[in-house]
């Protein structure tokens, strides 16, 4: 399996400028076939939802180290069901406790990848999920 | 264990320094070292190491409101903390009001909010600013922060002479690896150089600058990197300081640097010797220091950050033991200690406690700190301390050859190499080639990371902030605000006029600091990310 | 954005990615059928190396049209990593400053299999594009080497940015790529070496002066001053007036005709190729070639 030709967007919302994660799994997408667009640090949800409908992505990976990733997934979410869009599927990942799972996944993130996942896992997970 | 295949192969250290099995003293360069306290310092910036005075032990905390950190502090300096260390929220440190759209889900997350000085006499209520040194790490909005730490003290009648402490204030390594940048590289350049020409003046026992390499070790860079990016800023804000009529012998001895130090015990011990020594030359011979203070190359360490793990994360008080270690073998001026859970969370005071005692227990019963550099003359550390020297010098010429520093940001390469870096450890890790106890080794099969008491914020906080925030504008002497403000906005537009004395007008007005930044933000535009990758 | 215009967007979005995926059947069977233009938008073609400045520039364009209430359409390609055949798409985000503007719509594209500047099935991409009712739309090319020669062919106006330090490029390029632009601009001027690059161009360009009634392309310095867009944008109106009056569109459209067979055919001979047993390709390169025409 592979990302090949599979569209995939790696934003970072909010203020949280630790952006090493969302580029090493851009990179890691790149090199697994996918074509990958990065936004850059400090982006709003509805940056994030605009540039997911006009670019036609598979999936949008949302990074987030601040403790906000409740808010901005949700945020992200809503903004994607206002533009109709609610079936690009919205992955989240960075420092999340344990704890906190439940609750993404509650409110519709599709996956969900911490730091210290193996890479290669992360991948298979998602060609899975995307295929 | 060290296989015997291990072996053949070589080993190296994690900067890719070959490791002999066993050094001798004929593979060392024969230089003298020199003693404590003299040059070129690579035992050490003090003749009696810290007998003579005990490194700073300087918690990162801060949390939530004004009020719960004053707490915080209380109970810190209550435990035998020496030193204040203040941890802003991300709206804050990027320059927004709690009330603007970018800021509302972060108010008060990560570190206090500190719009304007209602706040910053609250987060000190009942704490003497003469009697502590502060440490703020802030970098964007640095110097109206600053500025707002002077006018506290000028209201507090606390003369602004006796303000010890540091401000991070070192803008090239956010536009690298931590992202709180809010300006474009020359008006940051030019806020920098106010505040160091402002502090050398004001506030002259205050650090203006903590030149970091923290950040961008902790974001995936080698130690030998992270000293010679570090390095390389280190002389931009130099040469900014001097191309604005600063004189290197009056602003050099206020420079300080912040580093991480991860989990090779003695590469990181070398990694300071090597670079007090480069320190020390290069002001001496290229800028003509006179002053021996301007060849100190004084710094602070953090032990932890991204060598912890949230899989067994008691292990991780062993870690932090041996980071803390290696700290005081390179001779920090001060450190900070993770706590175990903190890979993970905002740390529990019980948590936080022991990270302190970890300090406590290396300074006063290990008896490492009882003679000055108790590695020095090992083949081994002069070993390594040379062929790290080598390298950092290699890296800081492949800066320059490229174009110098701050094209090298504005273009991304820097941003870019750290990117591969990051990745090329993970899959290091990911692959077992490096080892991470109870992560890629000795992990027990289908171990959840568990984790004891979870500091959680209390969700009425950020109500709380905007309902303050609001009565402090609401409070305030509205056309003296607006007033300071436009002498703000005037004063930018000219190349060289020293902001801070307006910054600090804006604040005793009660000027928040979204206002000053917006301000300037409307004369000098905003930073553009390259966001180049690969 | 109306939840009109936000549906709008996402079924252009989707048009672009069926276009930019088709197979050379599927562009076959739907040739000719869709996508009616009601007024064909003004393209610019934008290429030069990377780290020219191209989407900056874009952006920059991009902004003056916006604020006269126009609405532009980017395409914008990047390579695709002949390793992994994964890209990273990362020109968009050089246009952030106009990113709002509802009249703007910005798509990245890889290259895949095109190794000419351009992207597969490019031509139907800039079809879906023209059919949205864009008054214009920018082409930004991958920007490595000579390849990127087709852009010519595709758009109205093309403009080869480099910048300073591309001085050693430029002579080297000589004839081949530096006879392919209409405008030419020096961008980040205010770095060292602008002059003498600008003069470079110039003296390369004098070769092929003696072409009477022939356009005579411009080279221009641009900083992040806005003045040297306003001229950037007087020599993009004055190319294409010359155009207007002096270009044989139907020629243009031979041309147009000529690259879109070929690029098929190419595409059609690669699936052909990548489909081939191994076994075949140890014959004689005659019968392998014979085998391969007869397929087609």
């Amino acid at each position: 399996m592979s990302l090949q030709g599979k569209r995939i967007l790696i934003a970072k919302p909010g203020l949280d400028g630790h952006d090493v994660g969302a580029k090493i799994i851009t990179l890691a997408l790149r090199d697994h076939g996918a074509d990958v667009i990065y936004t850059g640090i400090r982006k709003s949800p509805d940056y994030i939802a605009r540039t997911a409908v006009d670019e036609d992505v598979d999936a949008v990976g949302l990074s987030v180290l601040s403790g906000s990733h409740q808010e901005m997934l949700v945020a992200t979410l809503d903004q994607m069901k206002a533009m109709d869009a609610a079936d690009i599927k919205v992955f989240i990942g960075g420092t999340i406790p344990p704890d906190d799972h439940a609750a993404l996944v509650a409110a519709g993130a599709a996956g969900i990848f911490t730091s210290e996942m193996n890479l290669e896992d992360t991948i298979a997970r998602l060609e899975v999920a995307l295929a | 264990m060290p296989t015997q295949k291990e072996d053949e192969k070589g080993i190296k250290t994690p900067s890719g320094i070959e490791v002999p099995v066993v050094v001798s003293p004929d593979m060392l360069d024969g230089r003298t070292l020199g003693k404590p306290g003299e040059v070129p310092f690579t035992r050490g910036i003090f003749p009696d190491g810290f007998r003579g005075r005990m490194w700073t032990i300087r918690q990162y905390s801060g949390f939530g409101s004004a009020e719960e950190s004053n707490q915080r502090y209380r109970f810190l300096l209550d435990k035998g903390q020496t030193g204040l260390s203040v941890a802003l929220d991300l709206p804050t440190q990027c320059g927004y009001d709690p009330d603007d759209p970018m800021a509302t889900a972060e108010a008060g997350k990560v570190g206090v909010s500190l719009s304007n000085l209602a706040e910053m006499e609250i987060l000190f209520s009942d704490i003497d600013l003469a009697a502590i040194s502060t440490s703020f790490t802030i970098n964007g909005a640095a110097a109206m922060i600053f500025a707002m730490y002077v006018a506290a003290a000028d209201k507090a009648g606390i003369p602004r002479a006796s303000l010890t402490g540091t401000i991070q204030n070192d803008i090239l390594k956010e536009y690298v690896a931590r992202g709180t940048w809010i300006f474009p590289v020359k008006p940051s350049m030019r806020l920098i150089a106010d505040s160091i020409l402002f502090a050398n003046k004001e506030t002259p026992r205050f650090n203006p600058i903590s030149i970091a390499g923290a950040h961008v070790r902790d974001a995936g860079c080698t130690a030998v990197e992270e000293i010679g990016y570090t390095l390389v800023n280190g002389l931009a804000y130099v040469d900014e300081l001097l191309r604005r009529g600063g004189e290197v012998d009056s602003f050099a001895k206020r420079l300080s640097f912040f580093f991480y130090v991860h989990m090779d015990l003695f590469e990181e011990a070398s990694k300071f010797r090597a670079a007090r020594r480069i320190w020390a030359r290069i002001m001496s011979e290229r800028y003509g220091a006179k002053d021996p203070r301007s060849l100190l190359f004084r710094f602070g360490v953090v032990c932890g950050g991204s060598s912890l793990t949230a899989a067994q994360p008691l292990n991780n008080i062993v870690r932090v033991g041996i980071e803390n270690l290696a700290a005081v073998l390179g001779g920090a001026q001060s450190i900070f200690t993770c706590a175990y859970d903190e890979a993970f969370q905002i740390p529990t005071e019980q948590s936080a406690e022991i990270a302190v005692r970890t300090q406590q227990i290396i300074a006063h019963e290990s008896g490492v700190a009882n003679t000055v550099d108790p590695l020095g003359g090992s083949y081994y550390v002069e070993y390594l301390t040379d062929r790290m020297e080598e390298k950092i010098l290699a890296v800081m010429n492949e800066i320059d050859d490229y174009g110098g520093v701050i094209k090298a940001i504005e273009e991304g390469y820097i941003q870019m190499r750290l990117a591969q870096r990051a990745k090329e450890r993970k899959e290091k890790v990911d692959s077992g080639e490096r080892v991470v106890v109870g992560v890629n080794r000795y992990s027990h099969e289908g171990e959840e990371a568990q984790f004891g008491e979870v500091f959680r914020l209390d969700p009425g906080n950020r109500r709380r902030i905007l309902e303050k925030y609001q009565a402090t504008r609401d409070r305030r002497d509205n056309d003296a605000a607006q007033a300071a403000l436009r002498r703000l906005g005037i004063a930018a537009l000219t190349d060289d006029e020293n902001l801070m004395p307006l910054l600090i007008d804006c604040c005793h007005q009660y000027v928040t600091v979204g206002e000053m930044v917006a301000e300037l933000k409307s004369h000098w535009g905003e930073f553009r990310e390259p966001a180049l990758i690969g | 954005m109306t939840r009109q215009e936000l549906l709008d967007r996402r079924a252009l979005a989707r048009q672009l990615s069926l276009a930019g995926r088709a197979s050379v059947a599927d562009v076959l069977s739907e040739a000719d059928s869709n996508f009616k233009t009601e007024k064909p938008a003004v393209r610019i073609g934008v290429t030069g190396p990377p780290g020219a400045g191209k989407s900056t520039l874009i952006a920059r364009l991009a902004a003056s049209r916006l604020q006269h209430g126009e609405r532009v359409g980017v395409l914008a390609i990047d390579p695709t990593s002949p390793l992994s055949q994964g890209s990273i798409l990362g020109d968009r985000i050089r246009m952030d400053e106009i990113a709002d503007d509802p009249n703007l719509y910005i798509r990245s594209m890889p290259s895949r299999h095109a190794h000419d500047g351009m992207a597969d099935n490019i031509t139907g991409m800039l079809a879906v594009l023209e059919s949205h009712n864009f008054d214009n739309i920018f082409l930004e090319t991958v920007g490595i080497g000579q390849a990127d020669y087709s852009v010519r062919t595709l758009v109205d106006t093309v403009i080869l940015v480099v910048v300073p330090e591309s001085g050693d490029t430029v002579q080297a390029m000589k004839a081949g790529v530096m006879e392919m632009a209409d405008v030419y601009v020096v961008n980040k001027a205010d770095r060292p070496g602008a002059k003498r690059t600008v003069t470079d161009i110039q003296s390369v360009l004098a070769l092929k002066e003696n072409n009477p009634g022939g356009w005579r392309p411009r080279v221009l310095q641009t900083s992040s001053e806005d003045g040297d867009v306003l001229l950037l944008d007087q020599a993009i109106t004055d190319h294409l007036n010359w155009r207007r009056d002096n270009v044989d569109l139907l020629a243009h459209r031979r041309d147009q005709a000529r690259y879109n067979v070929e690029m098929l055919l190419n595409r059609r001979v690669g699936e052909l190729l990548a489909d081939a047993e191994p076994a075949q390709l140890d014959r004689p390169i005659s019968d392998i070639y014979a085998d391969l025409v007869g397929r087609l």
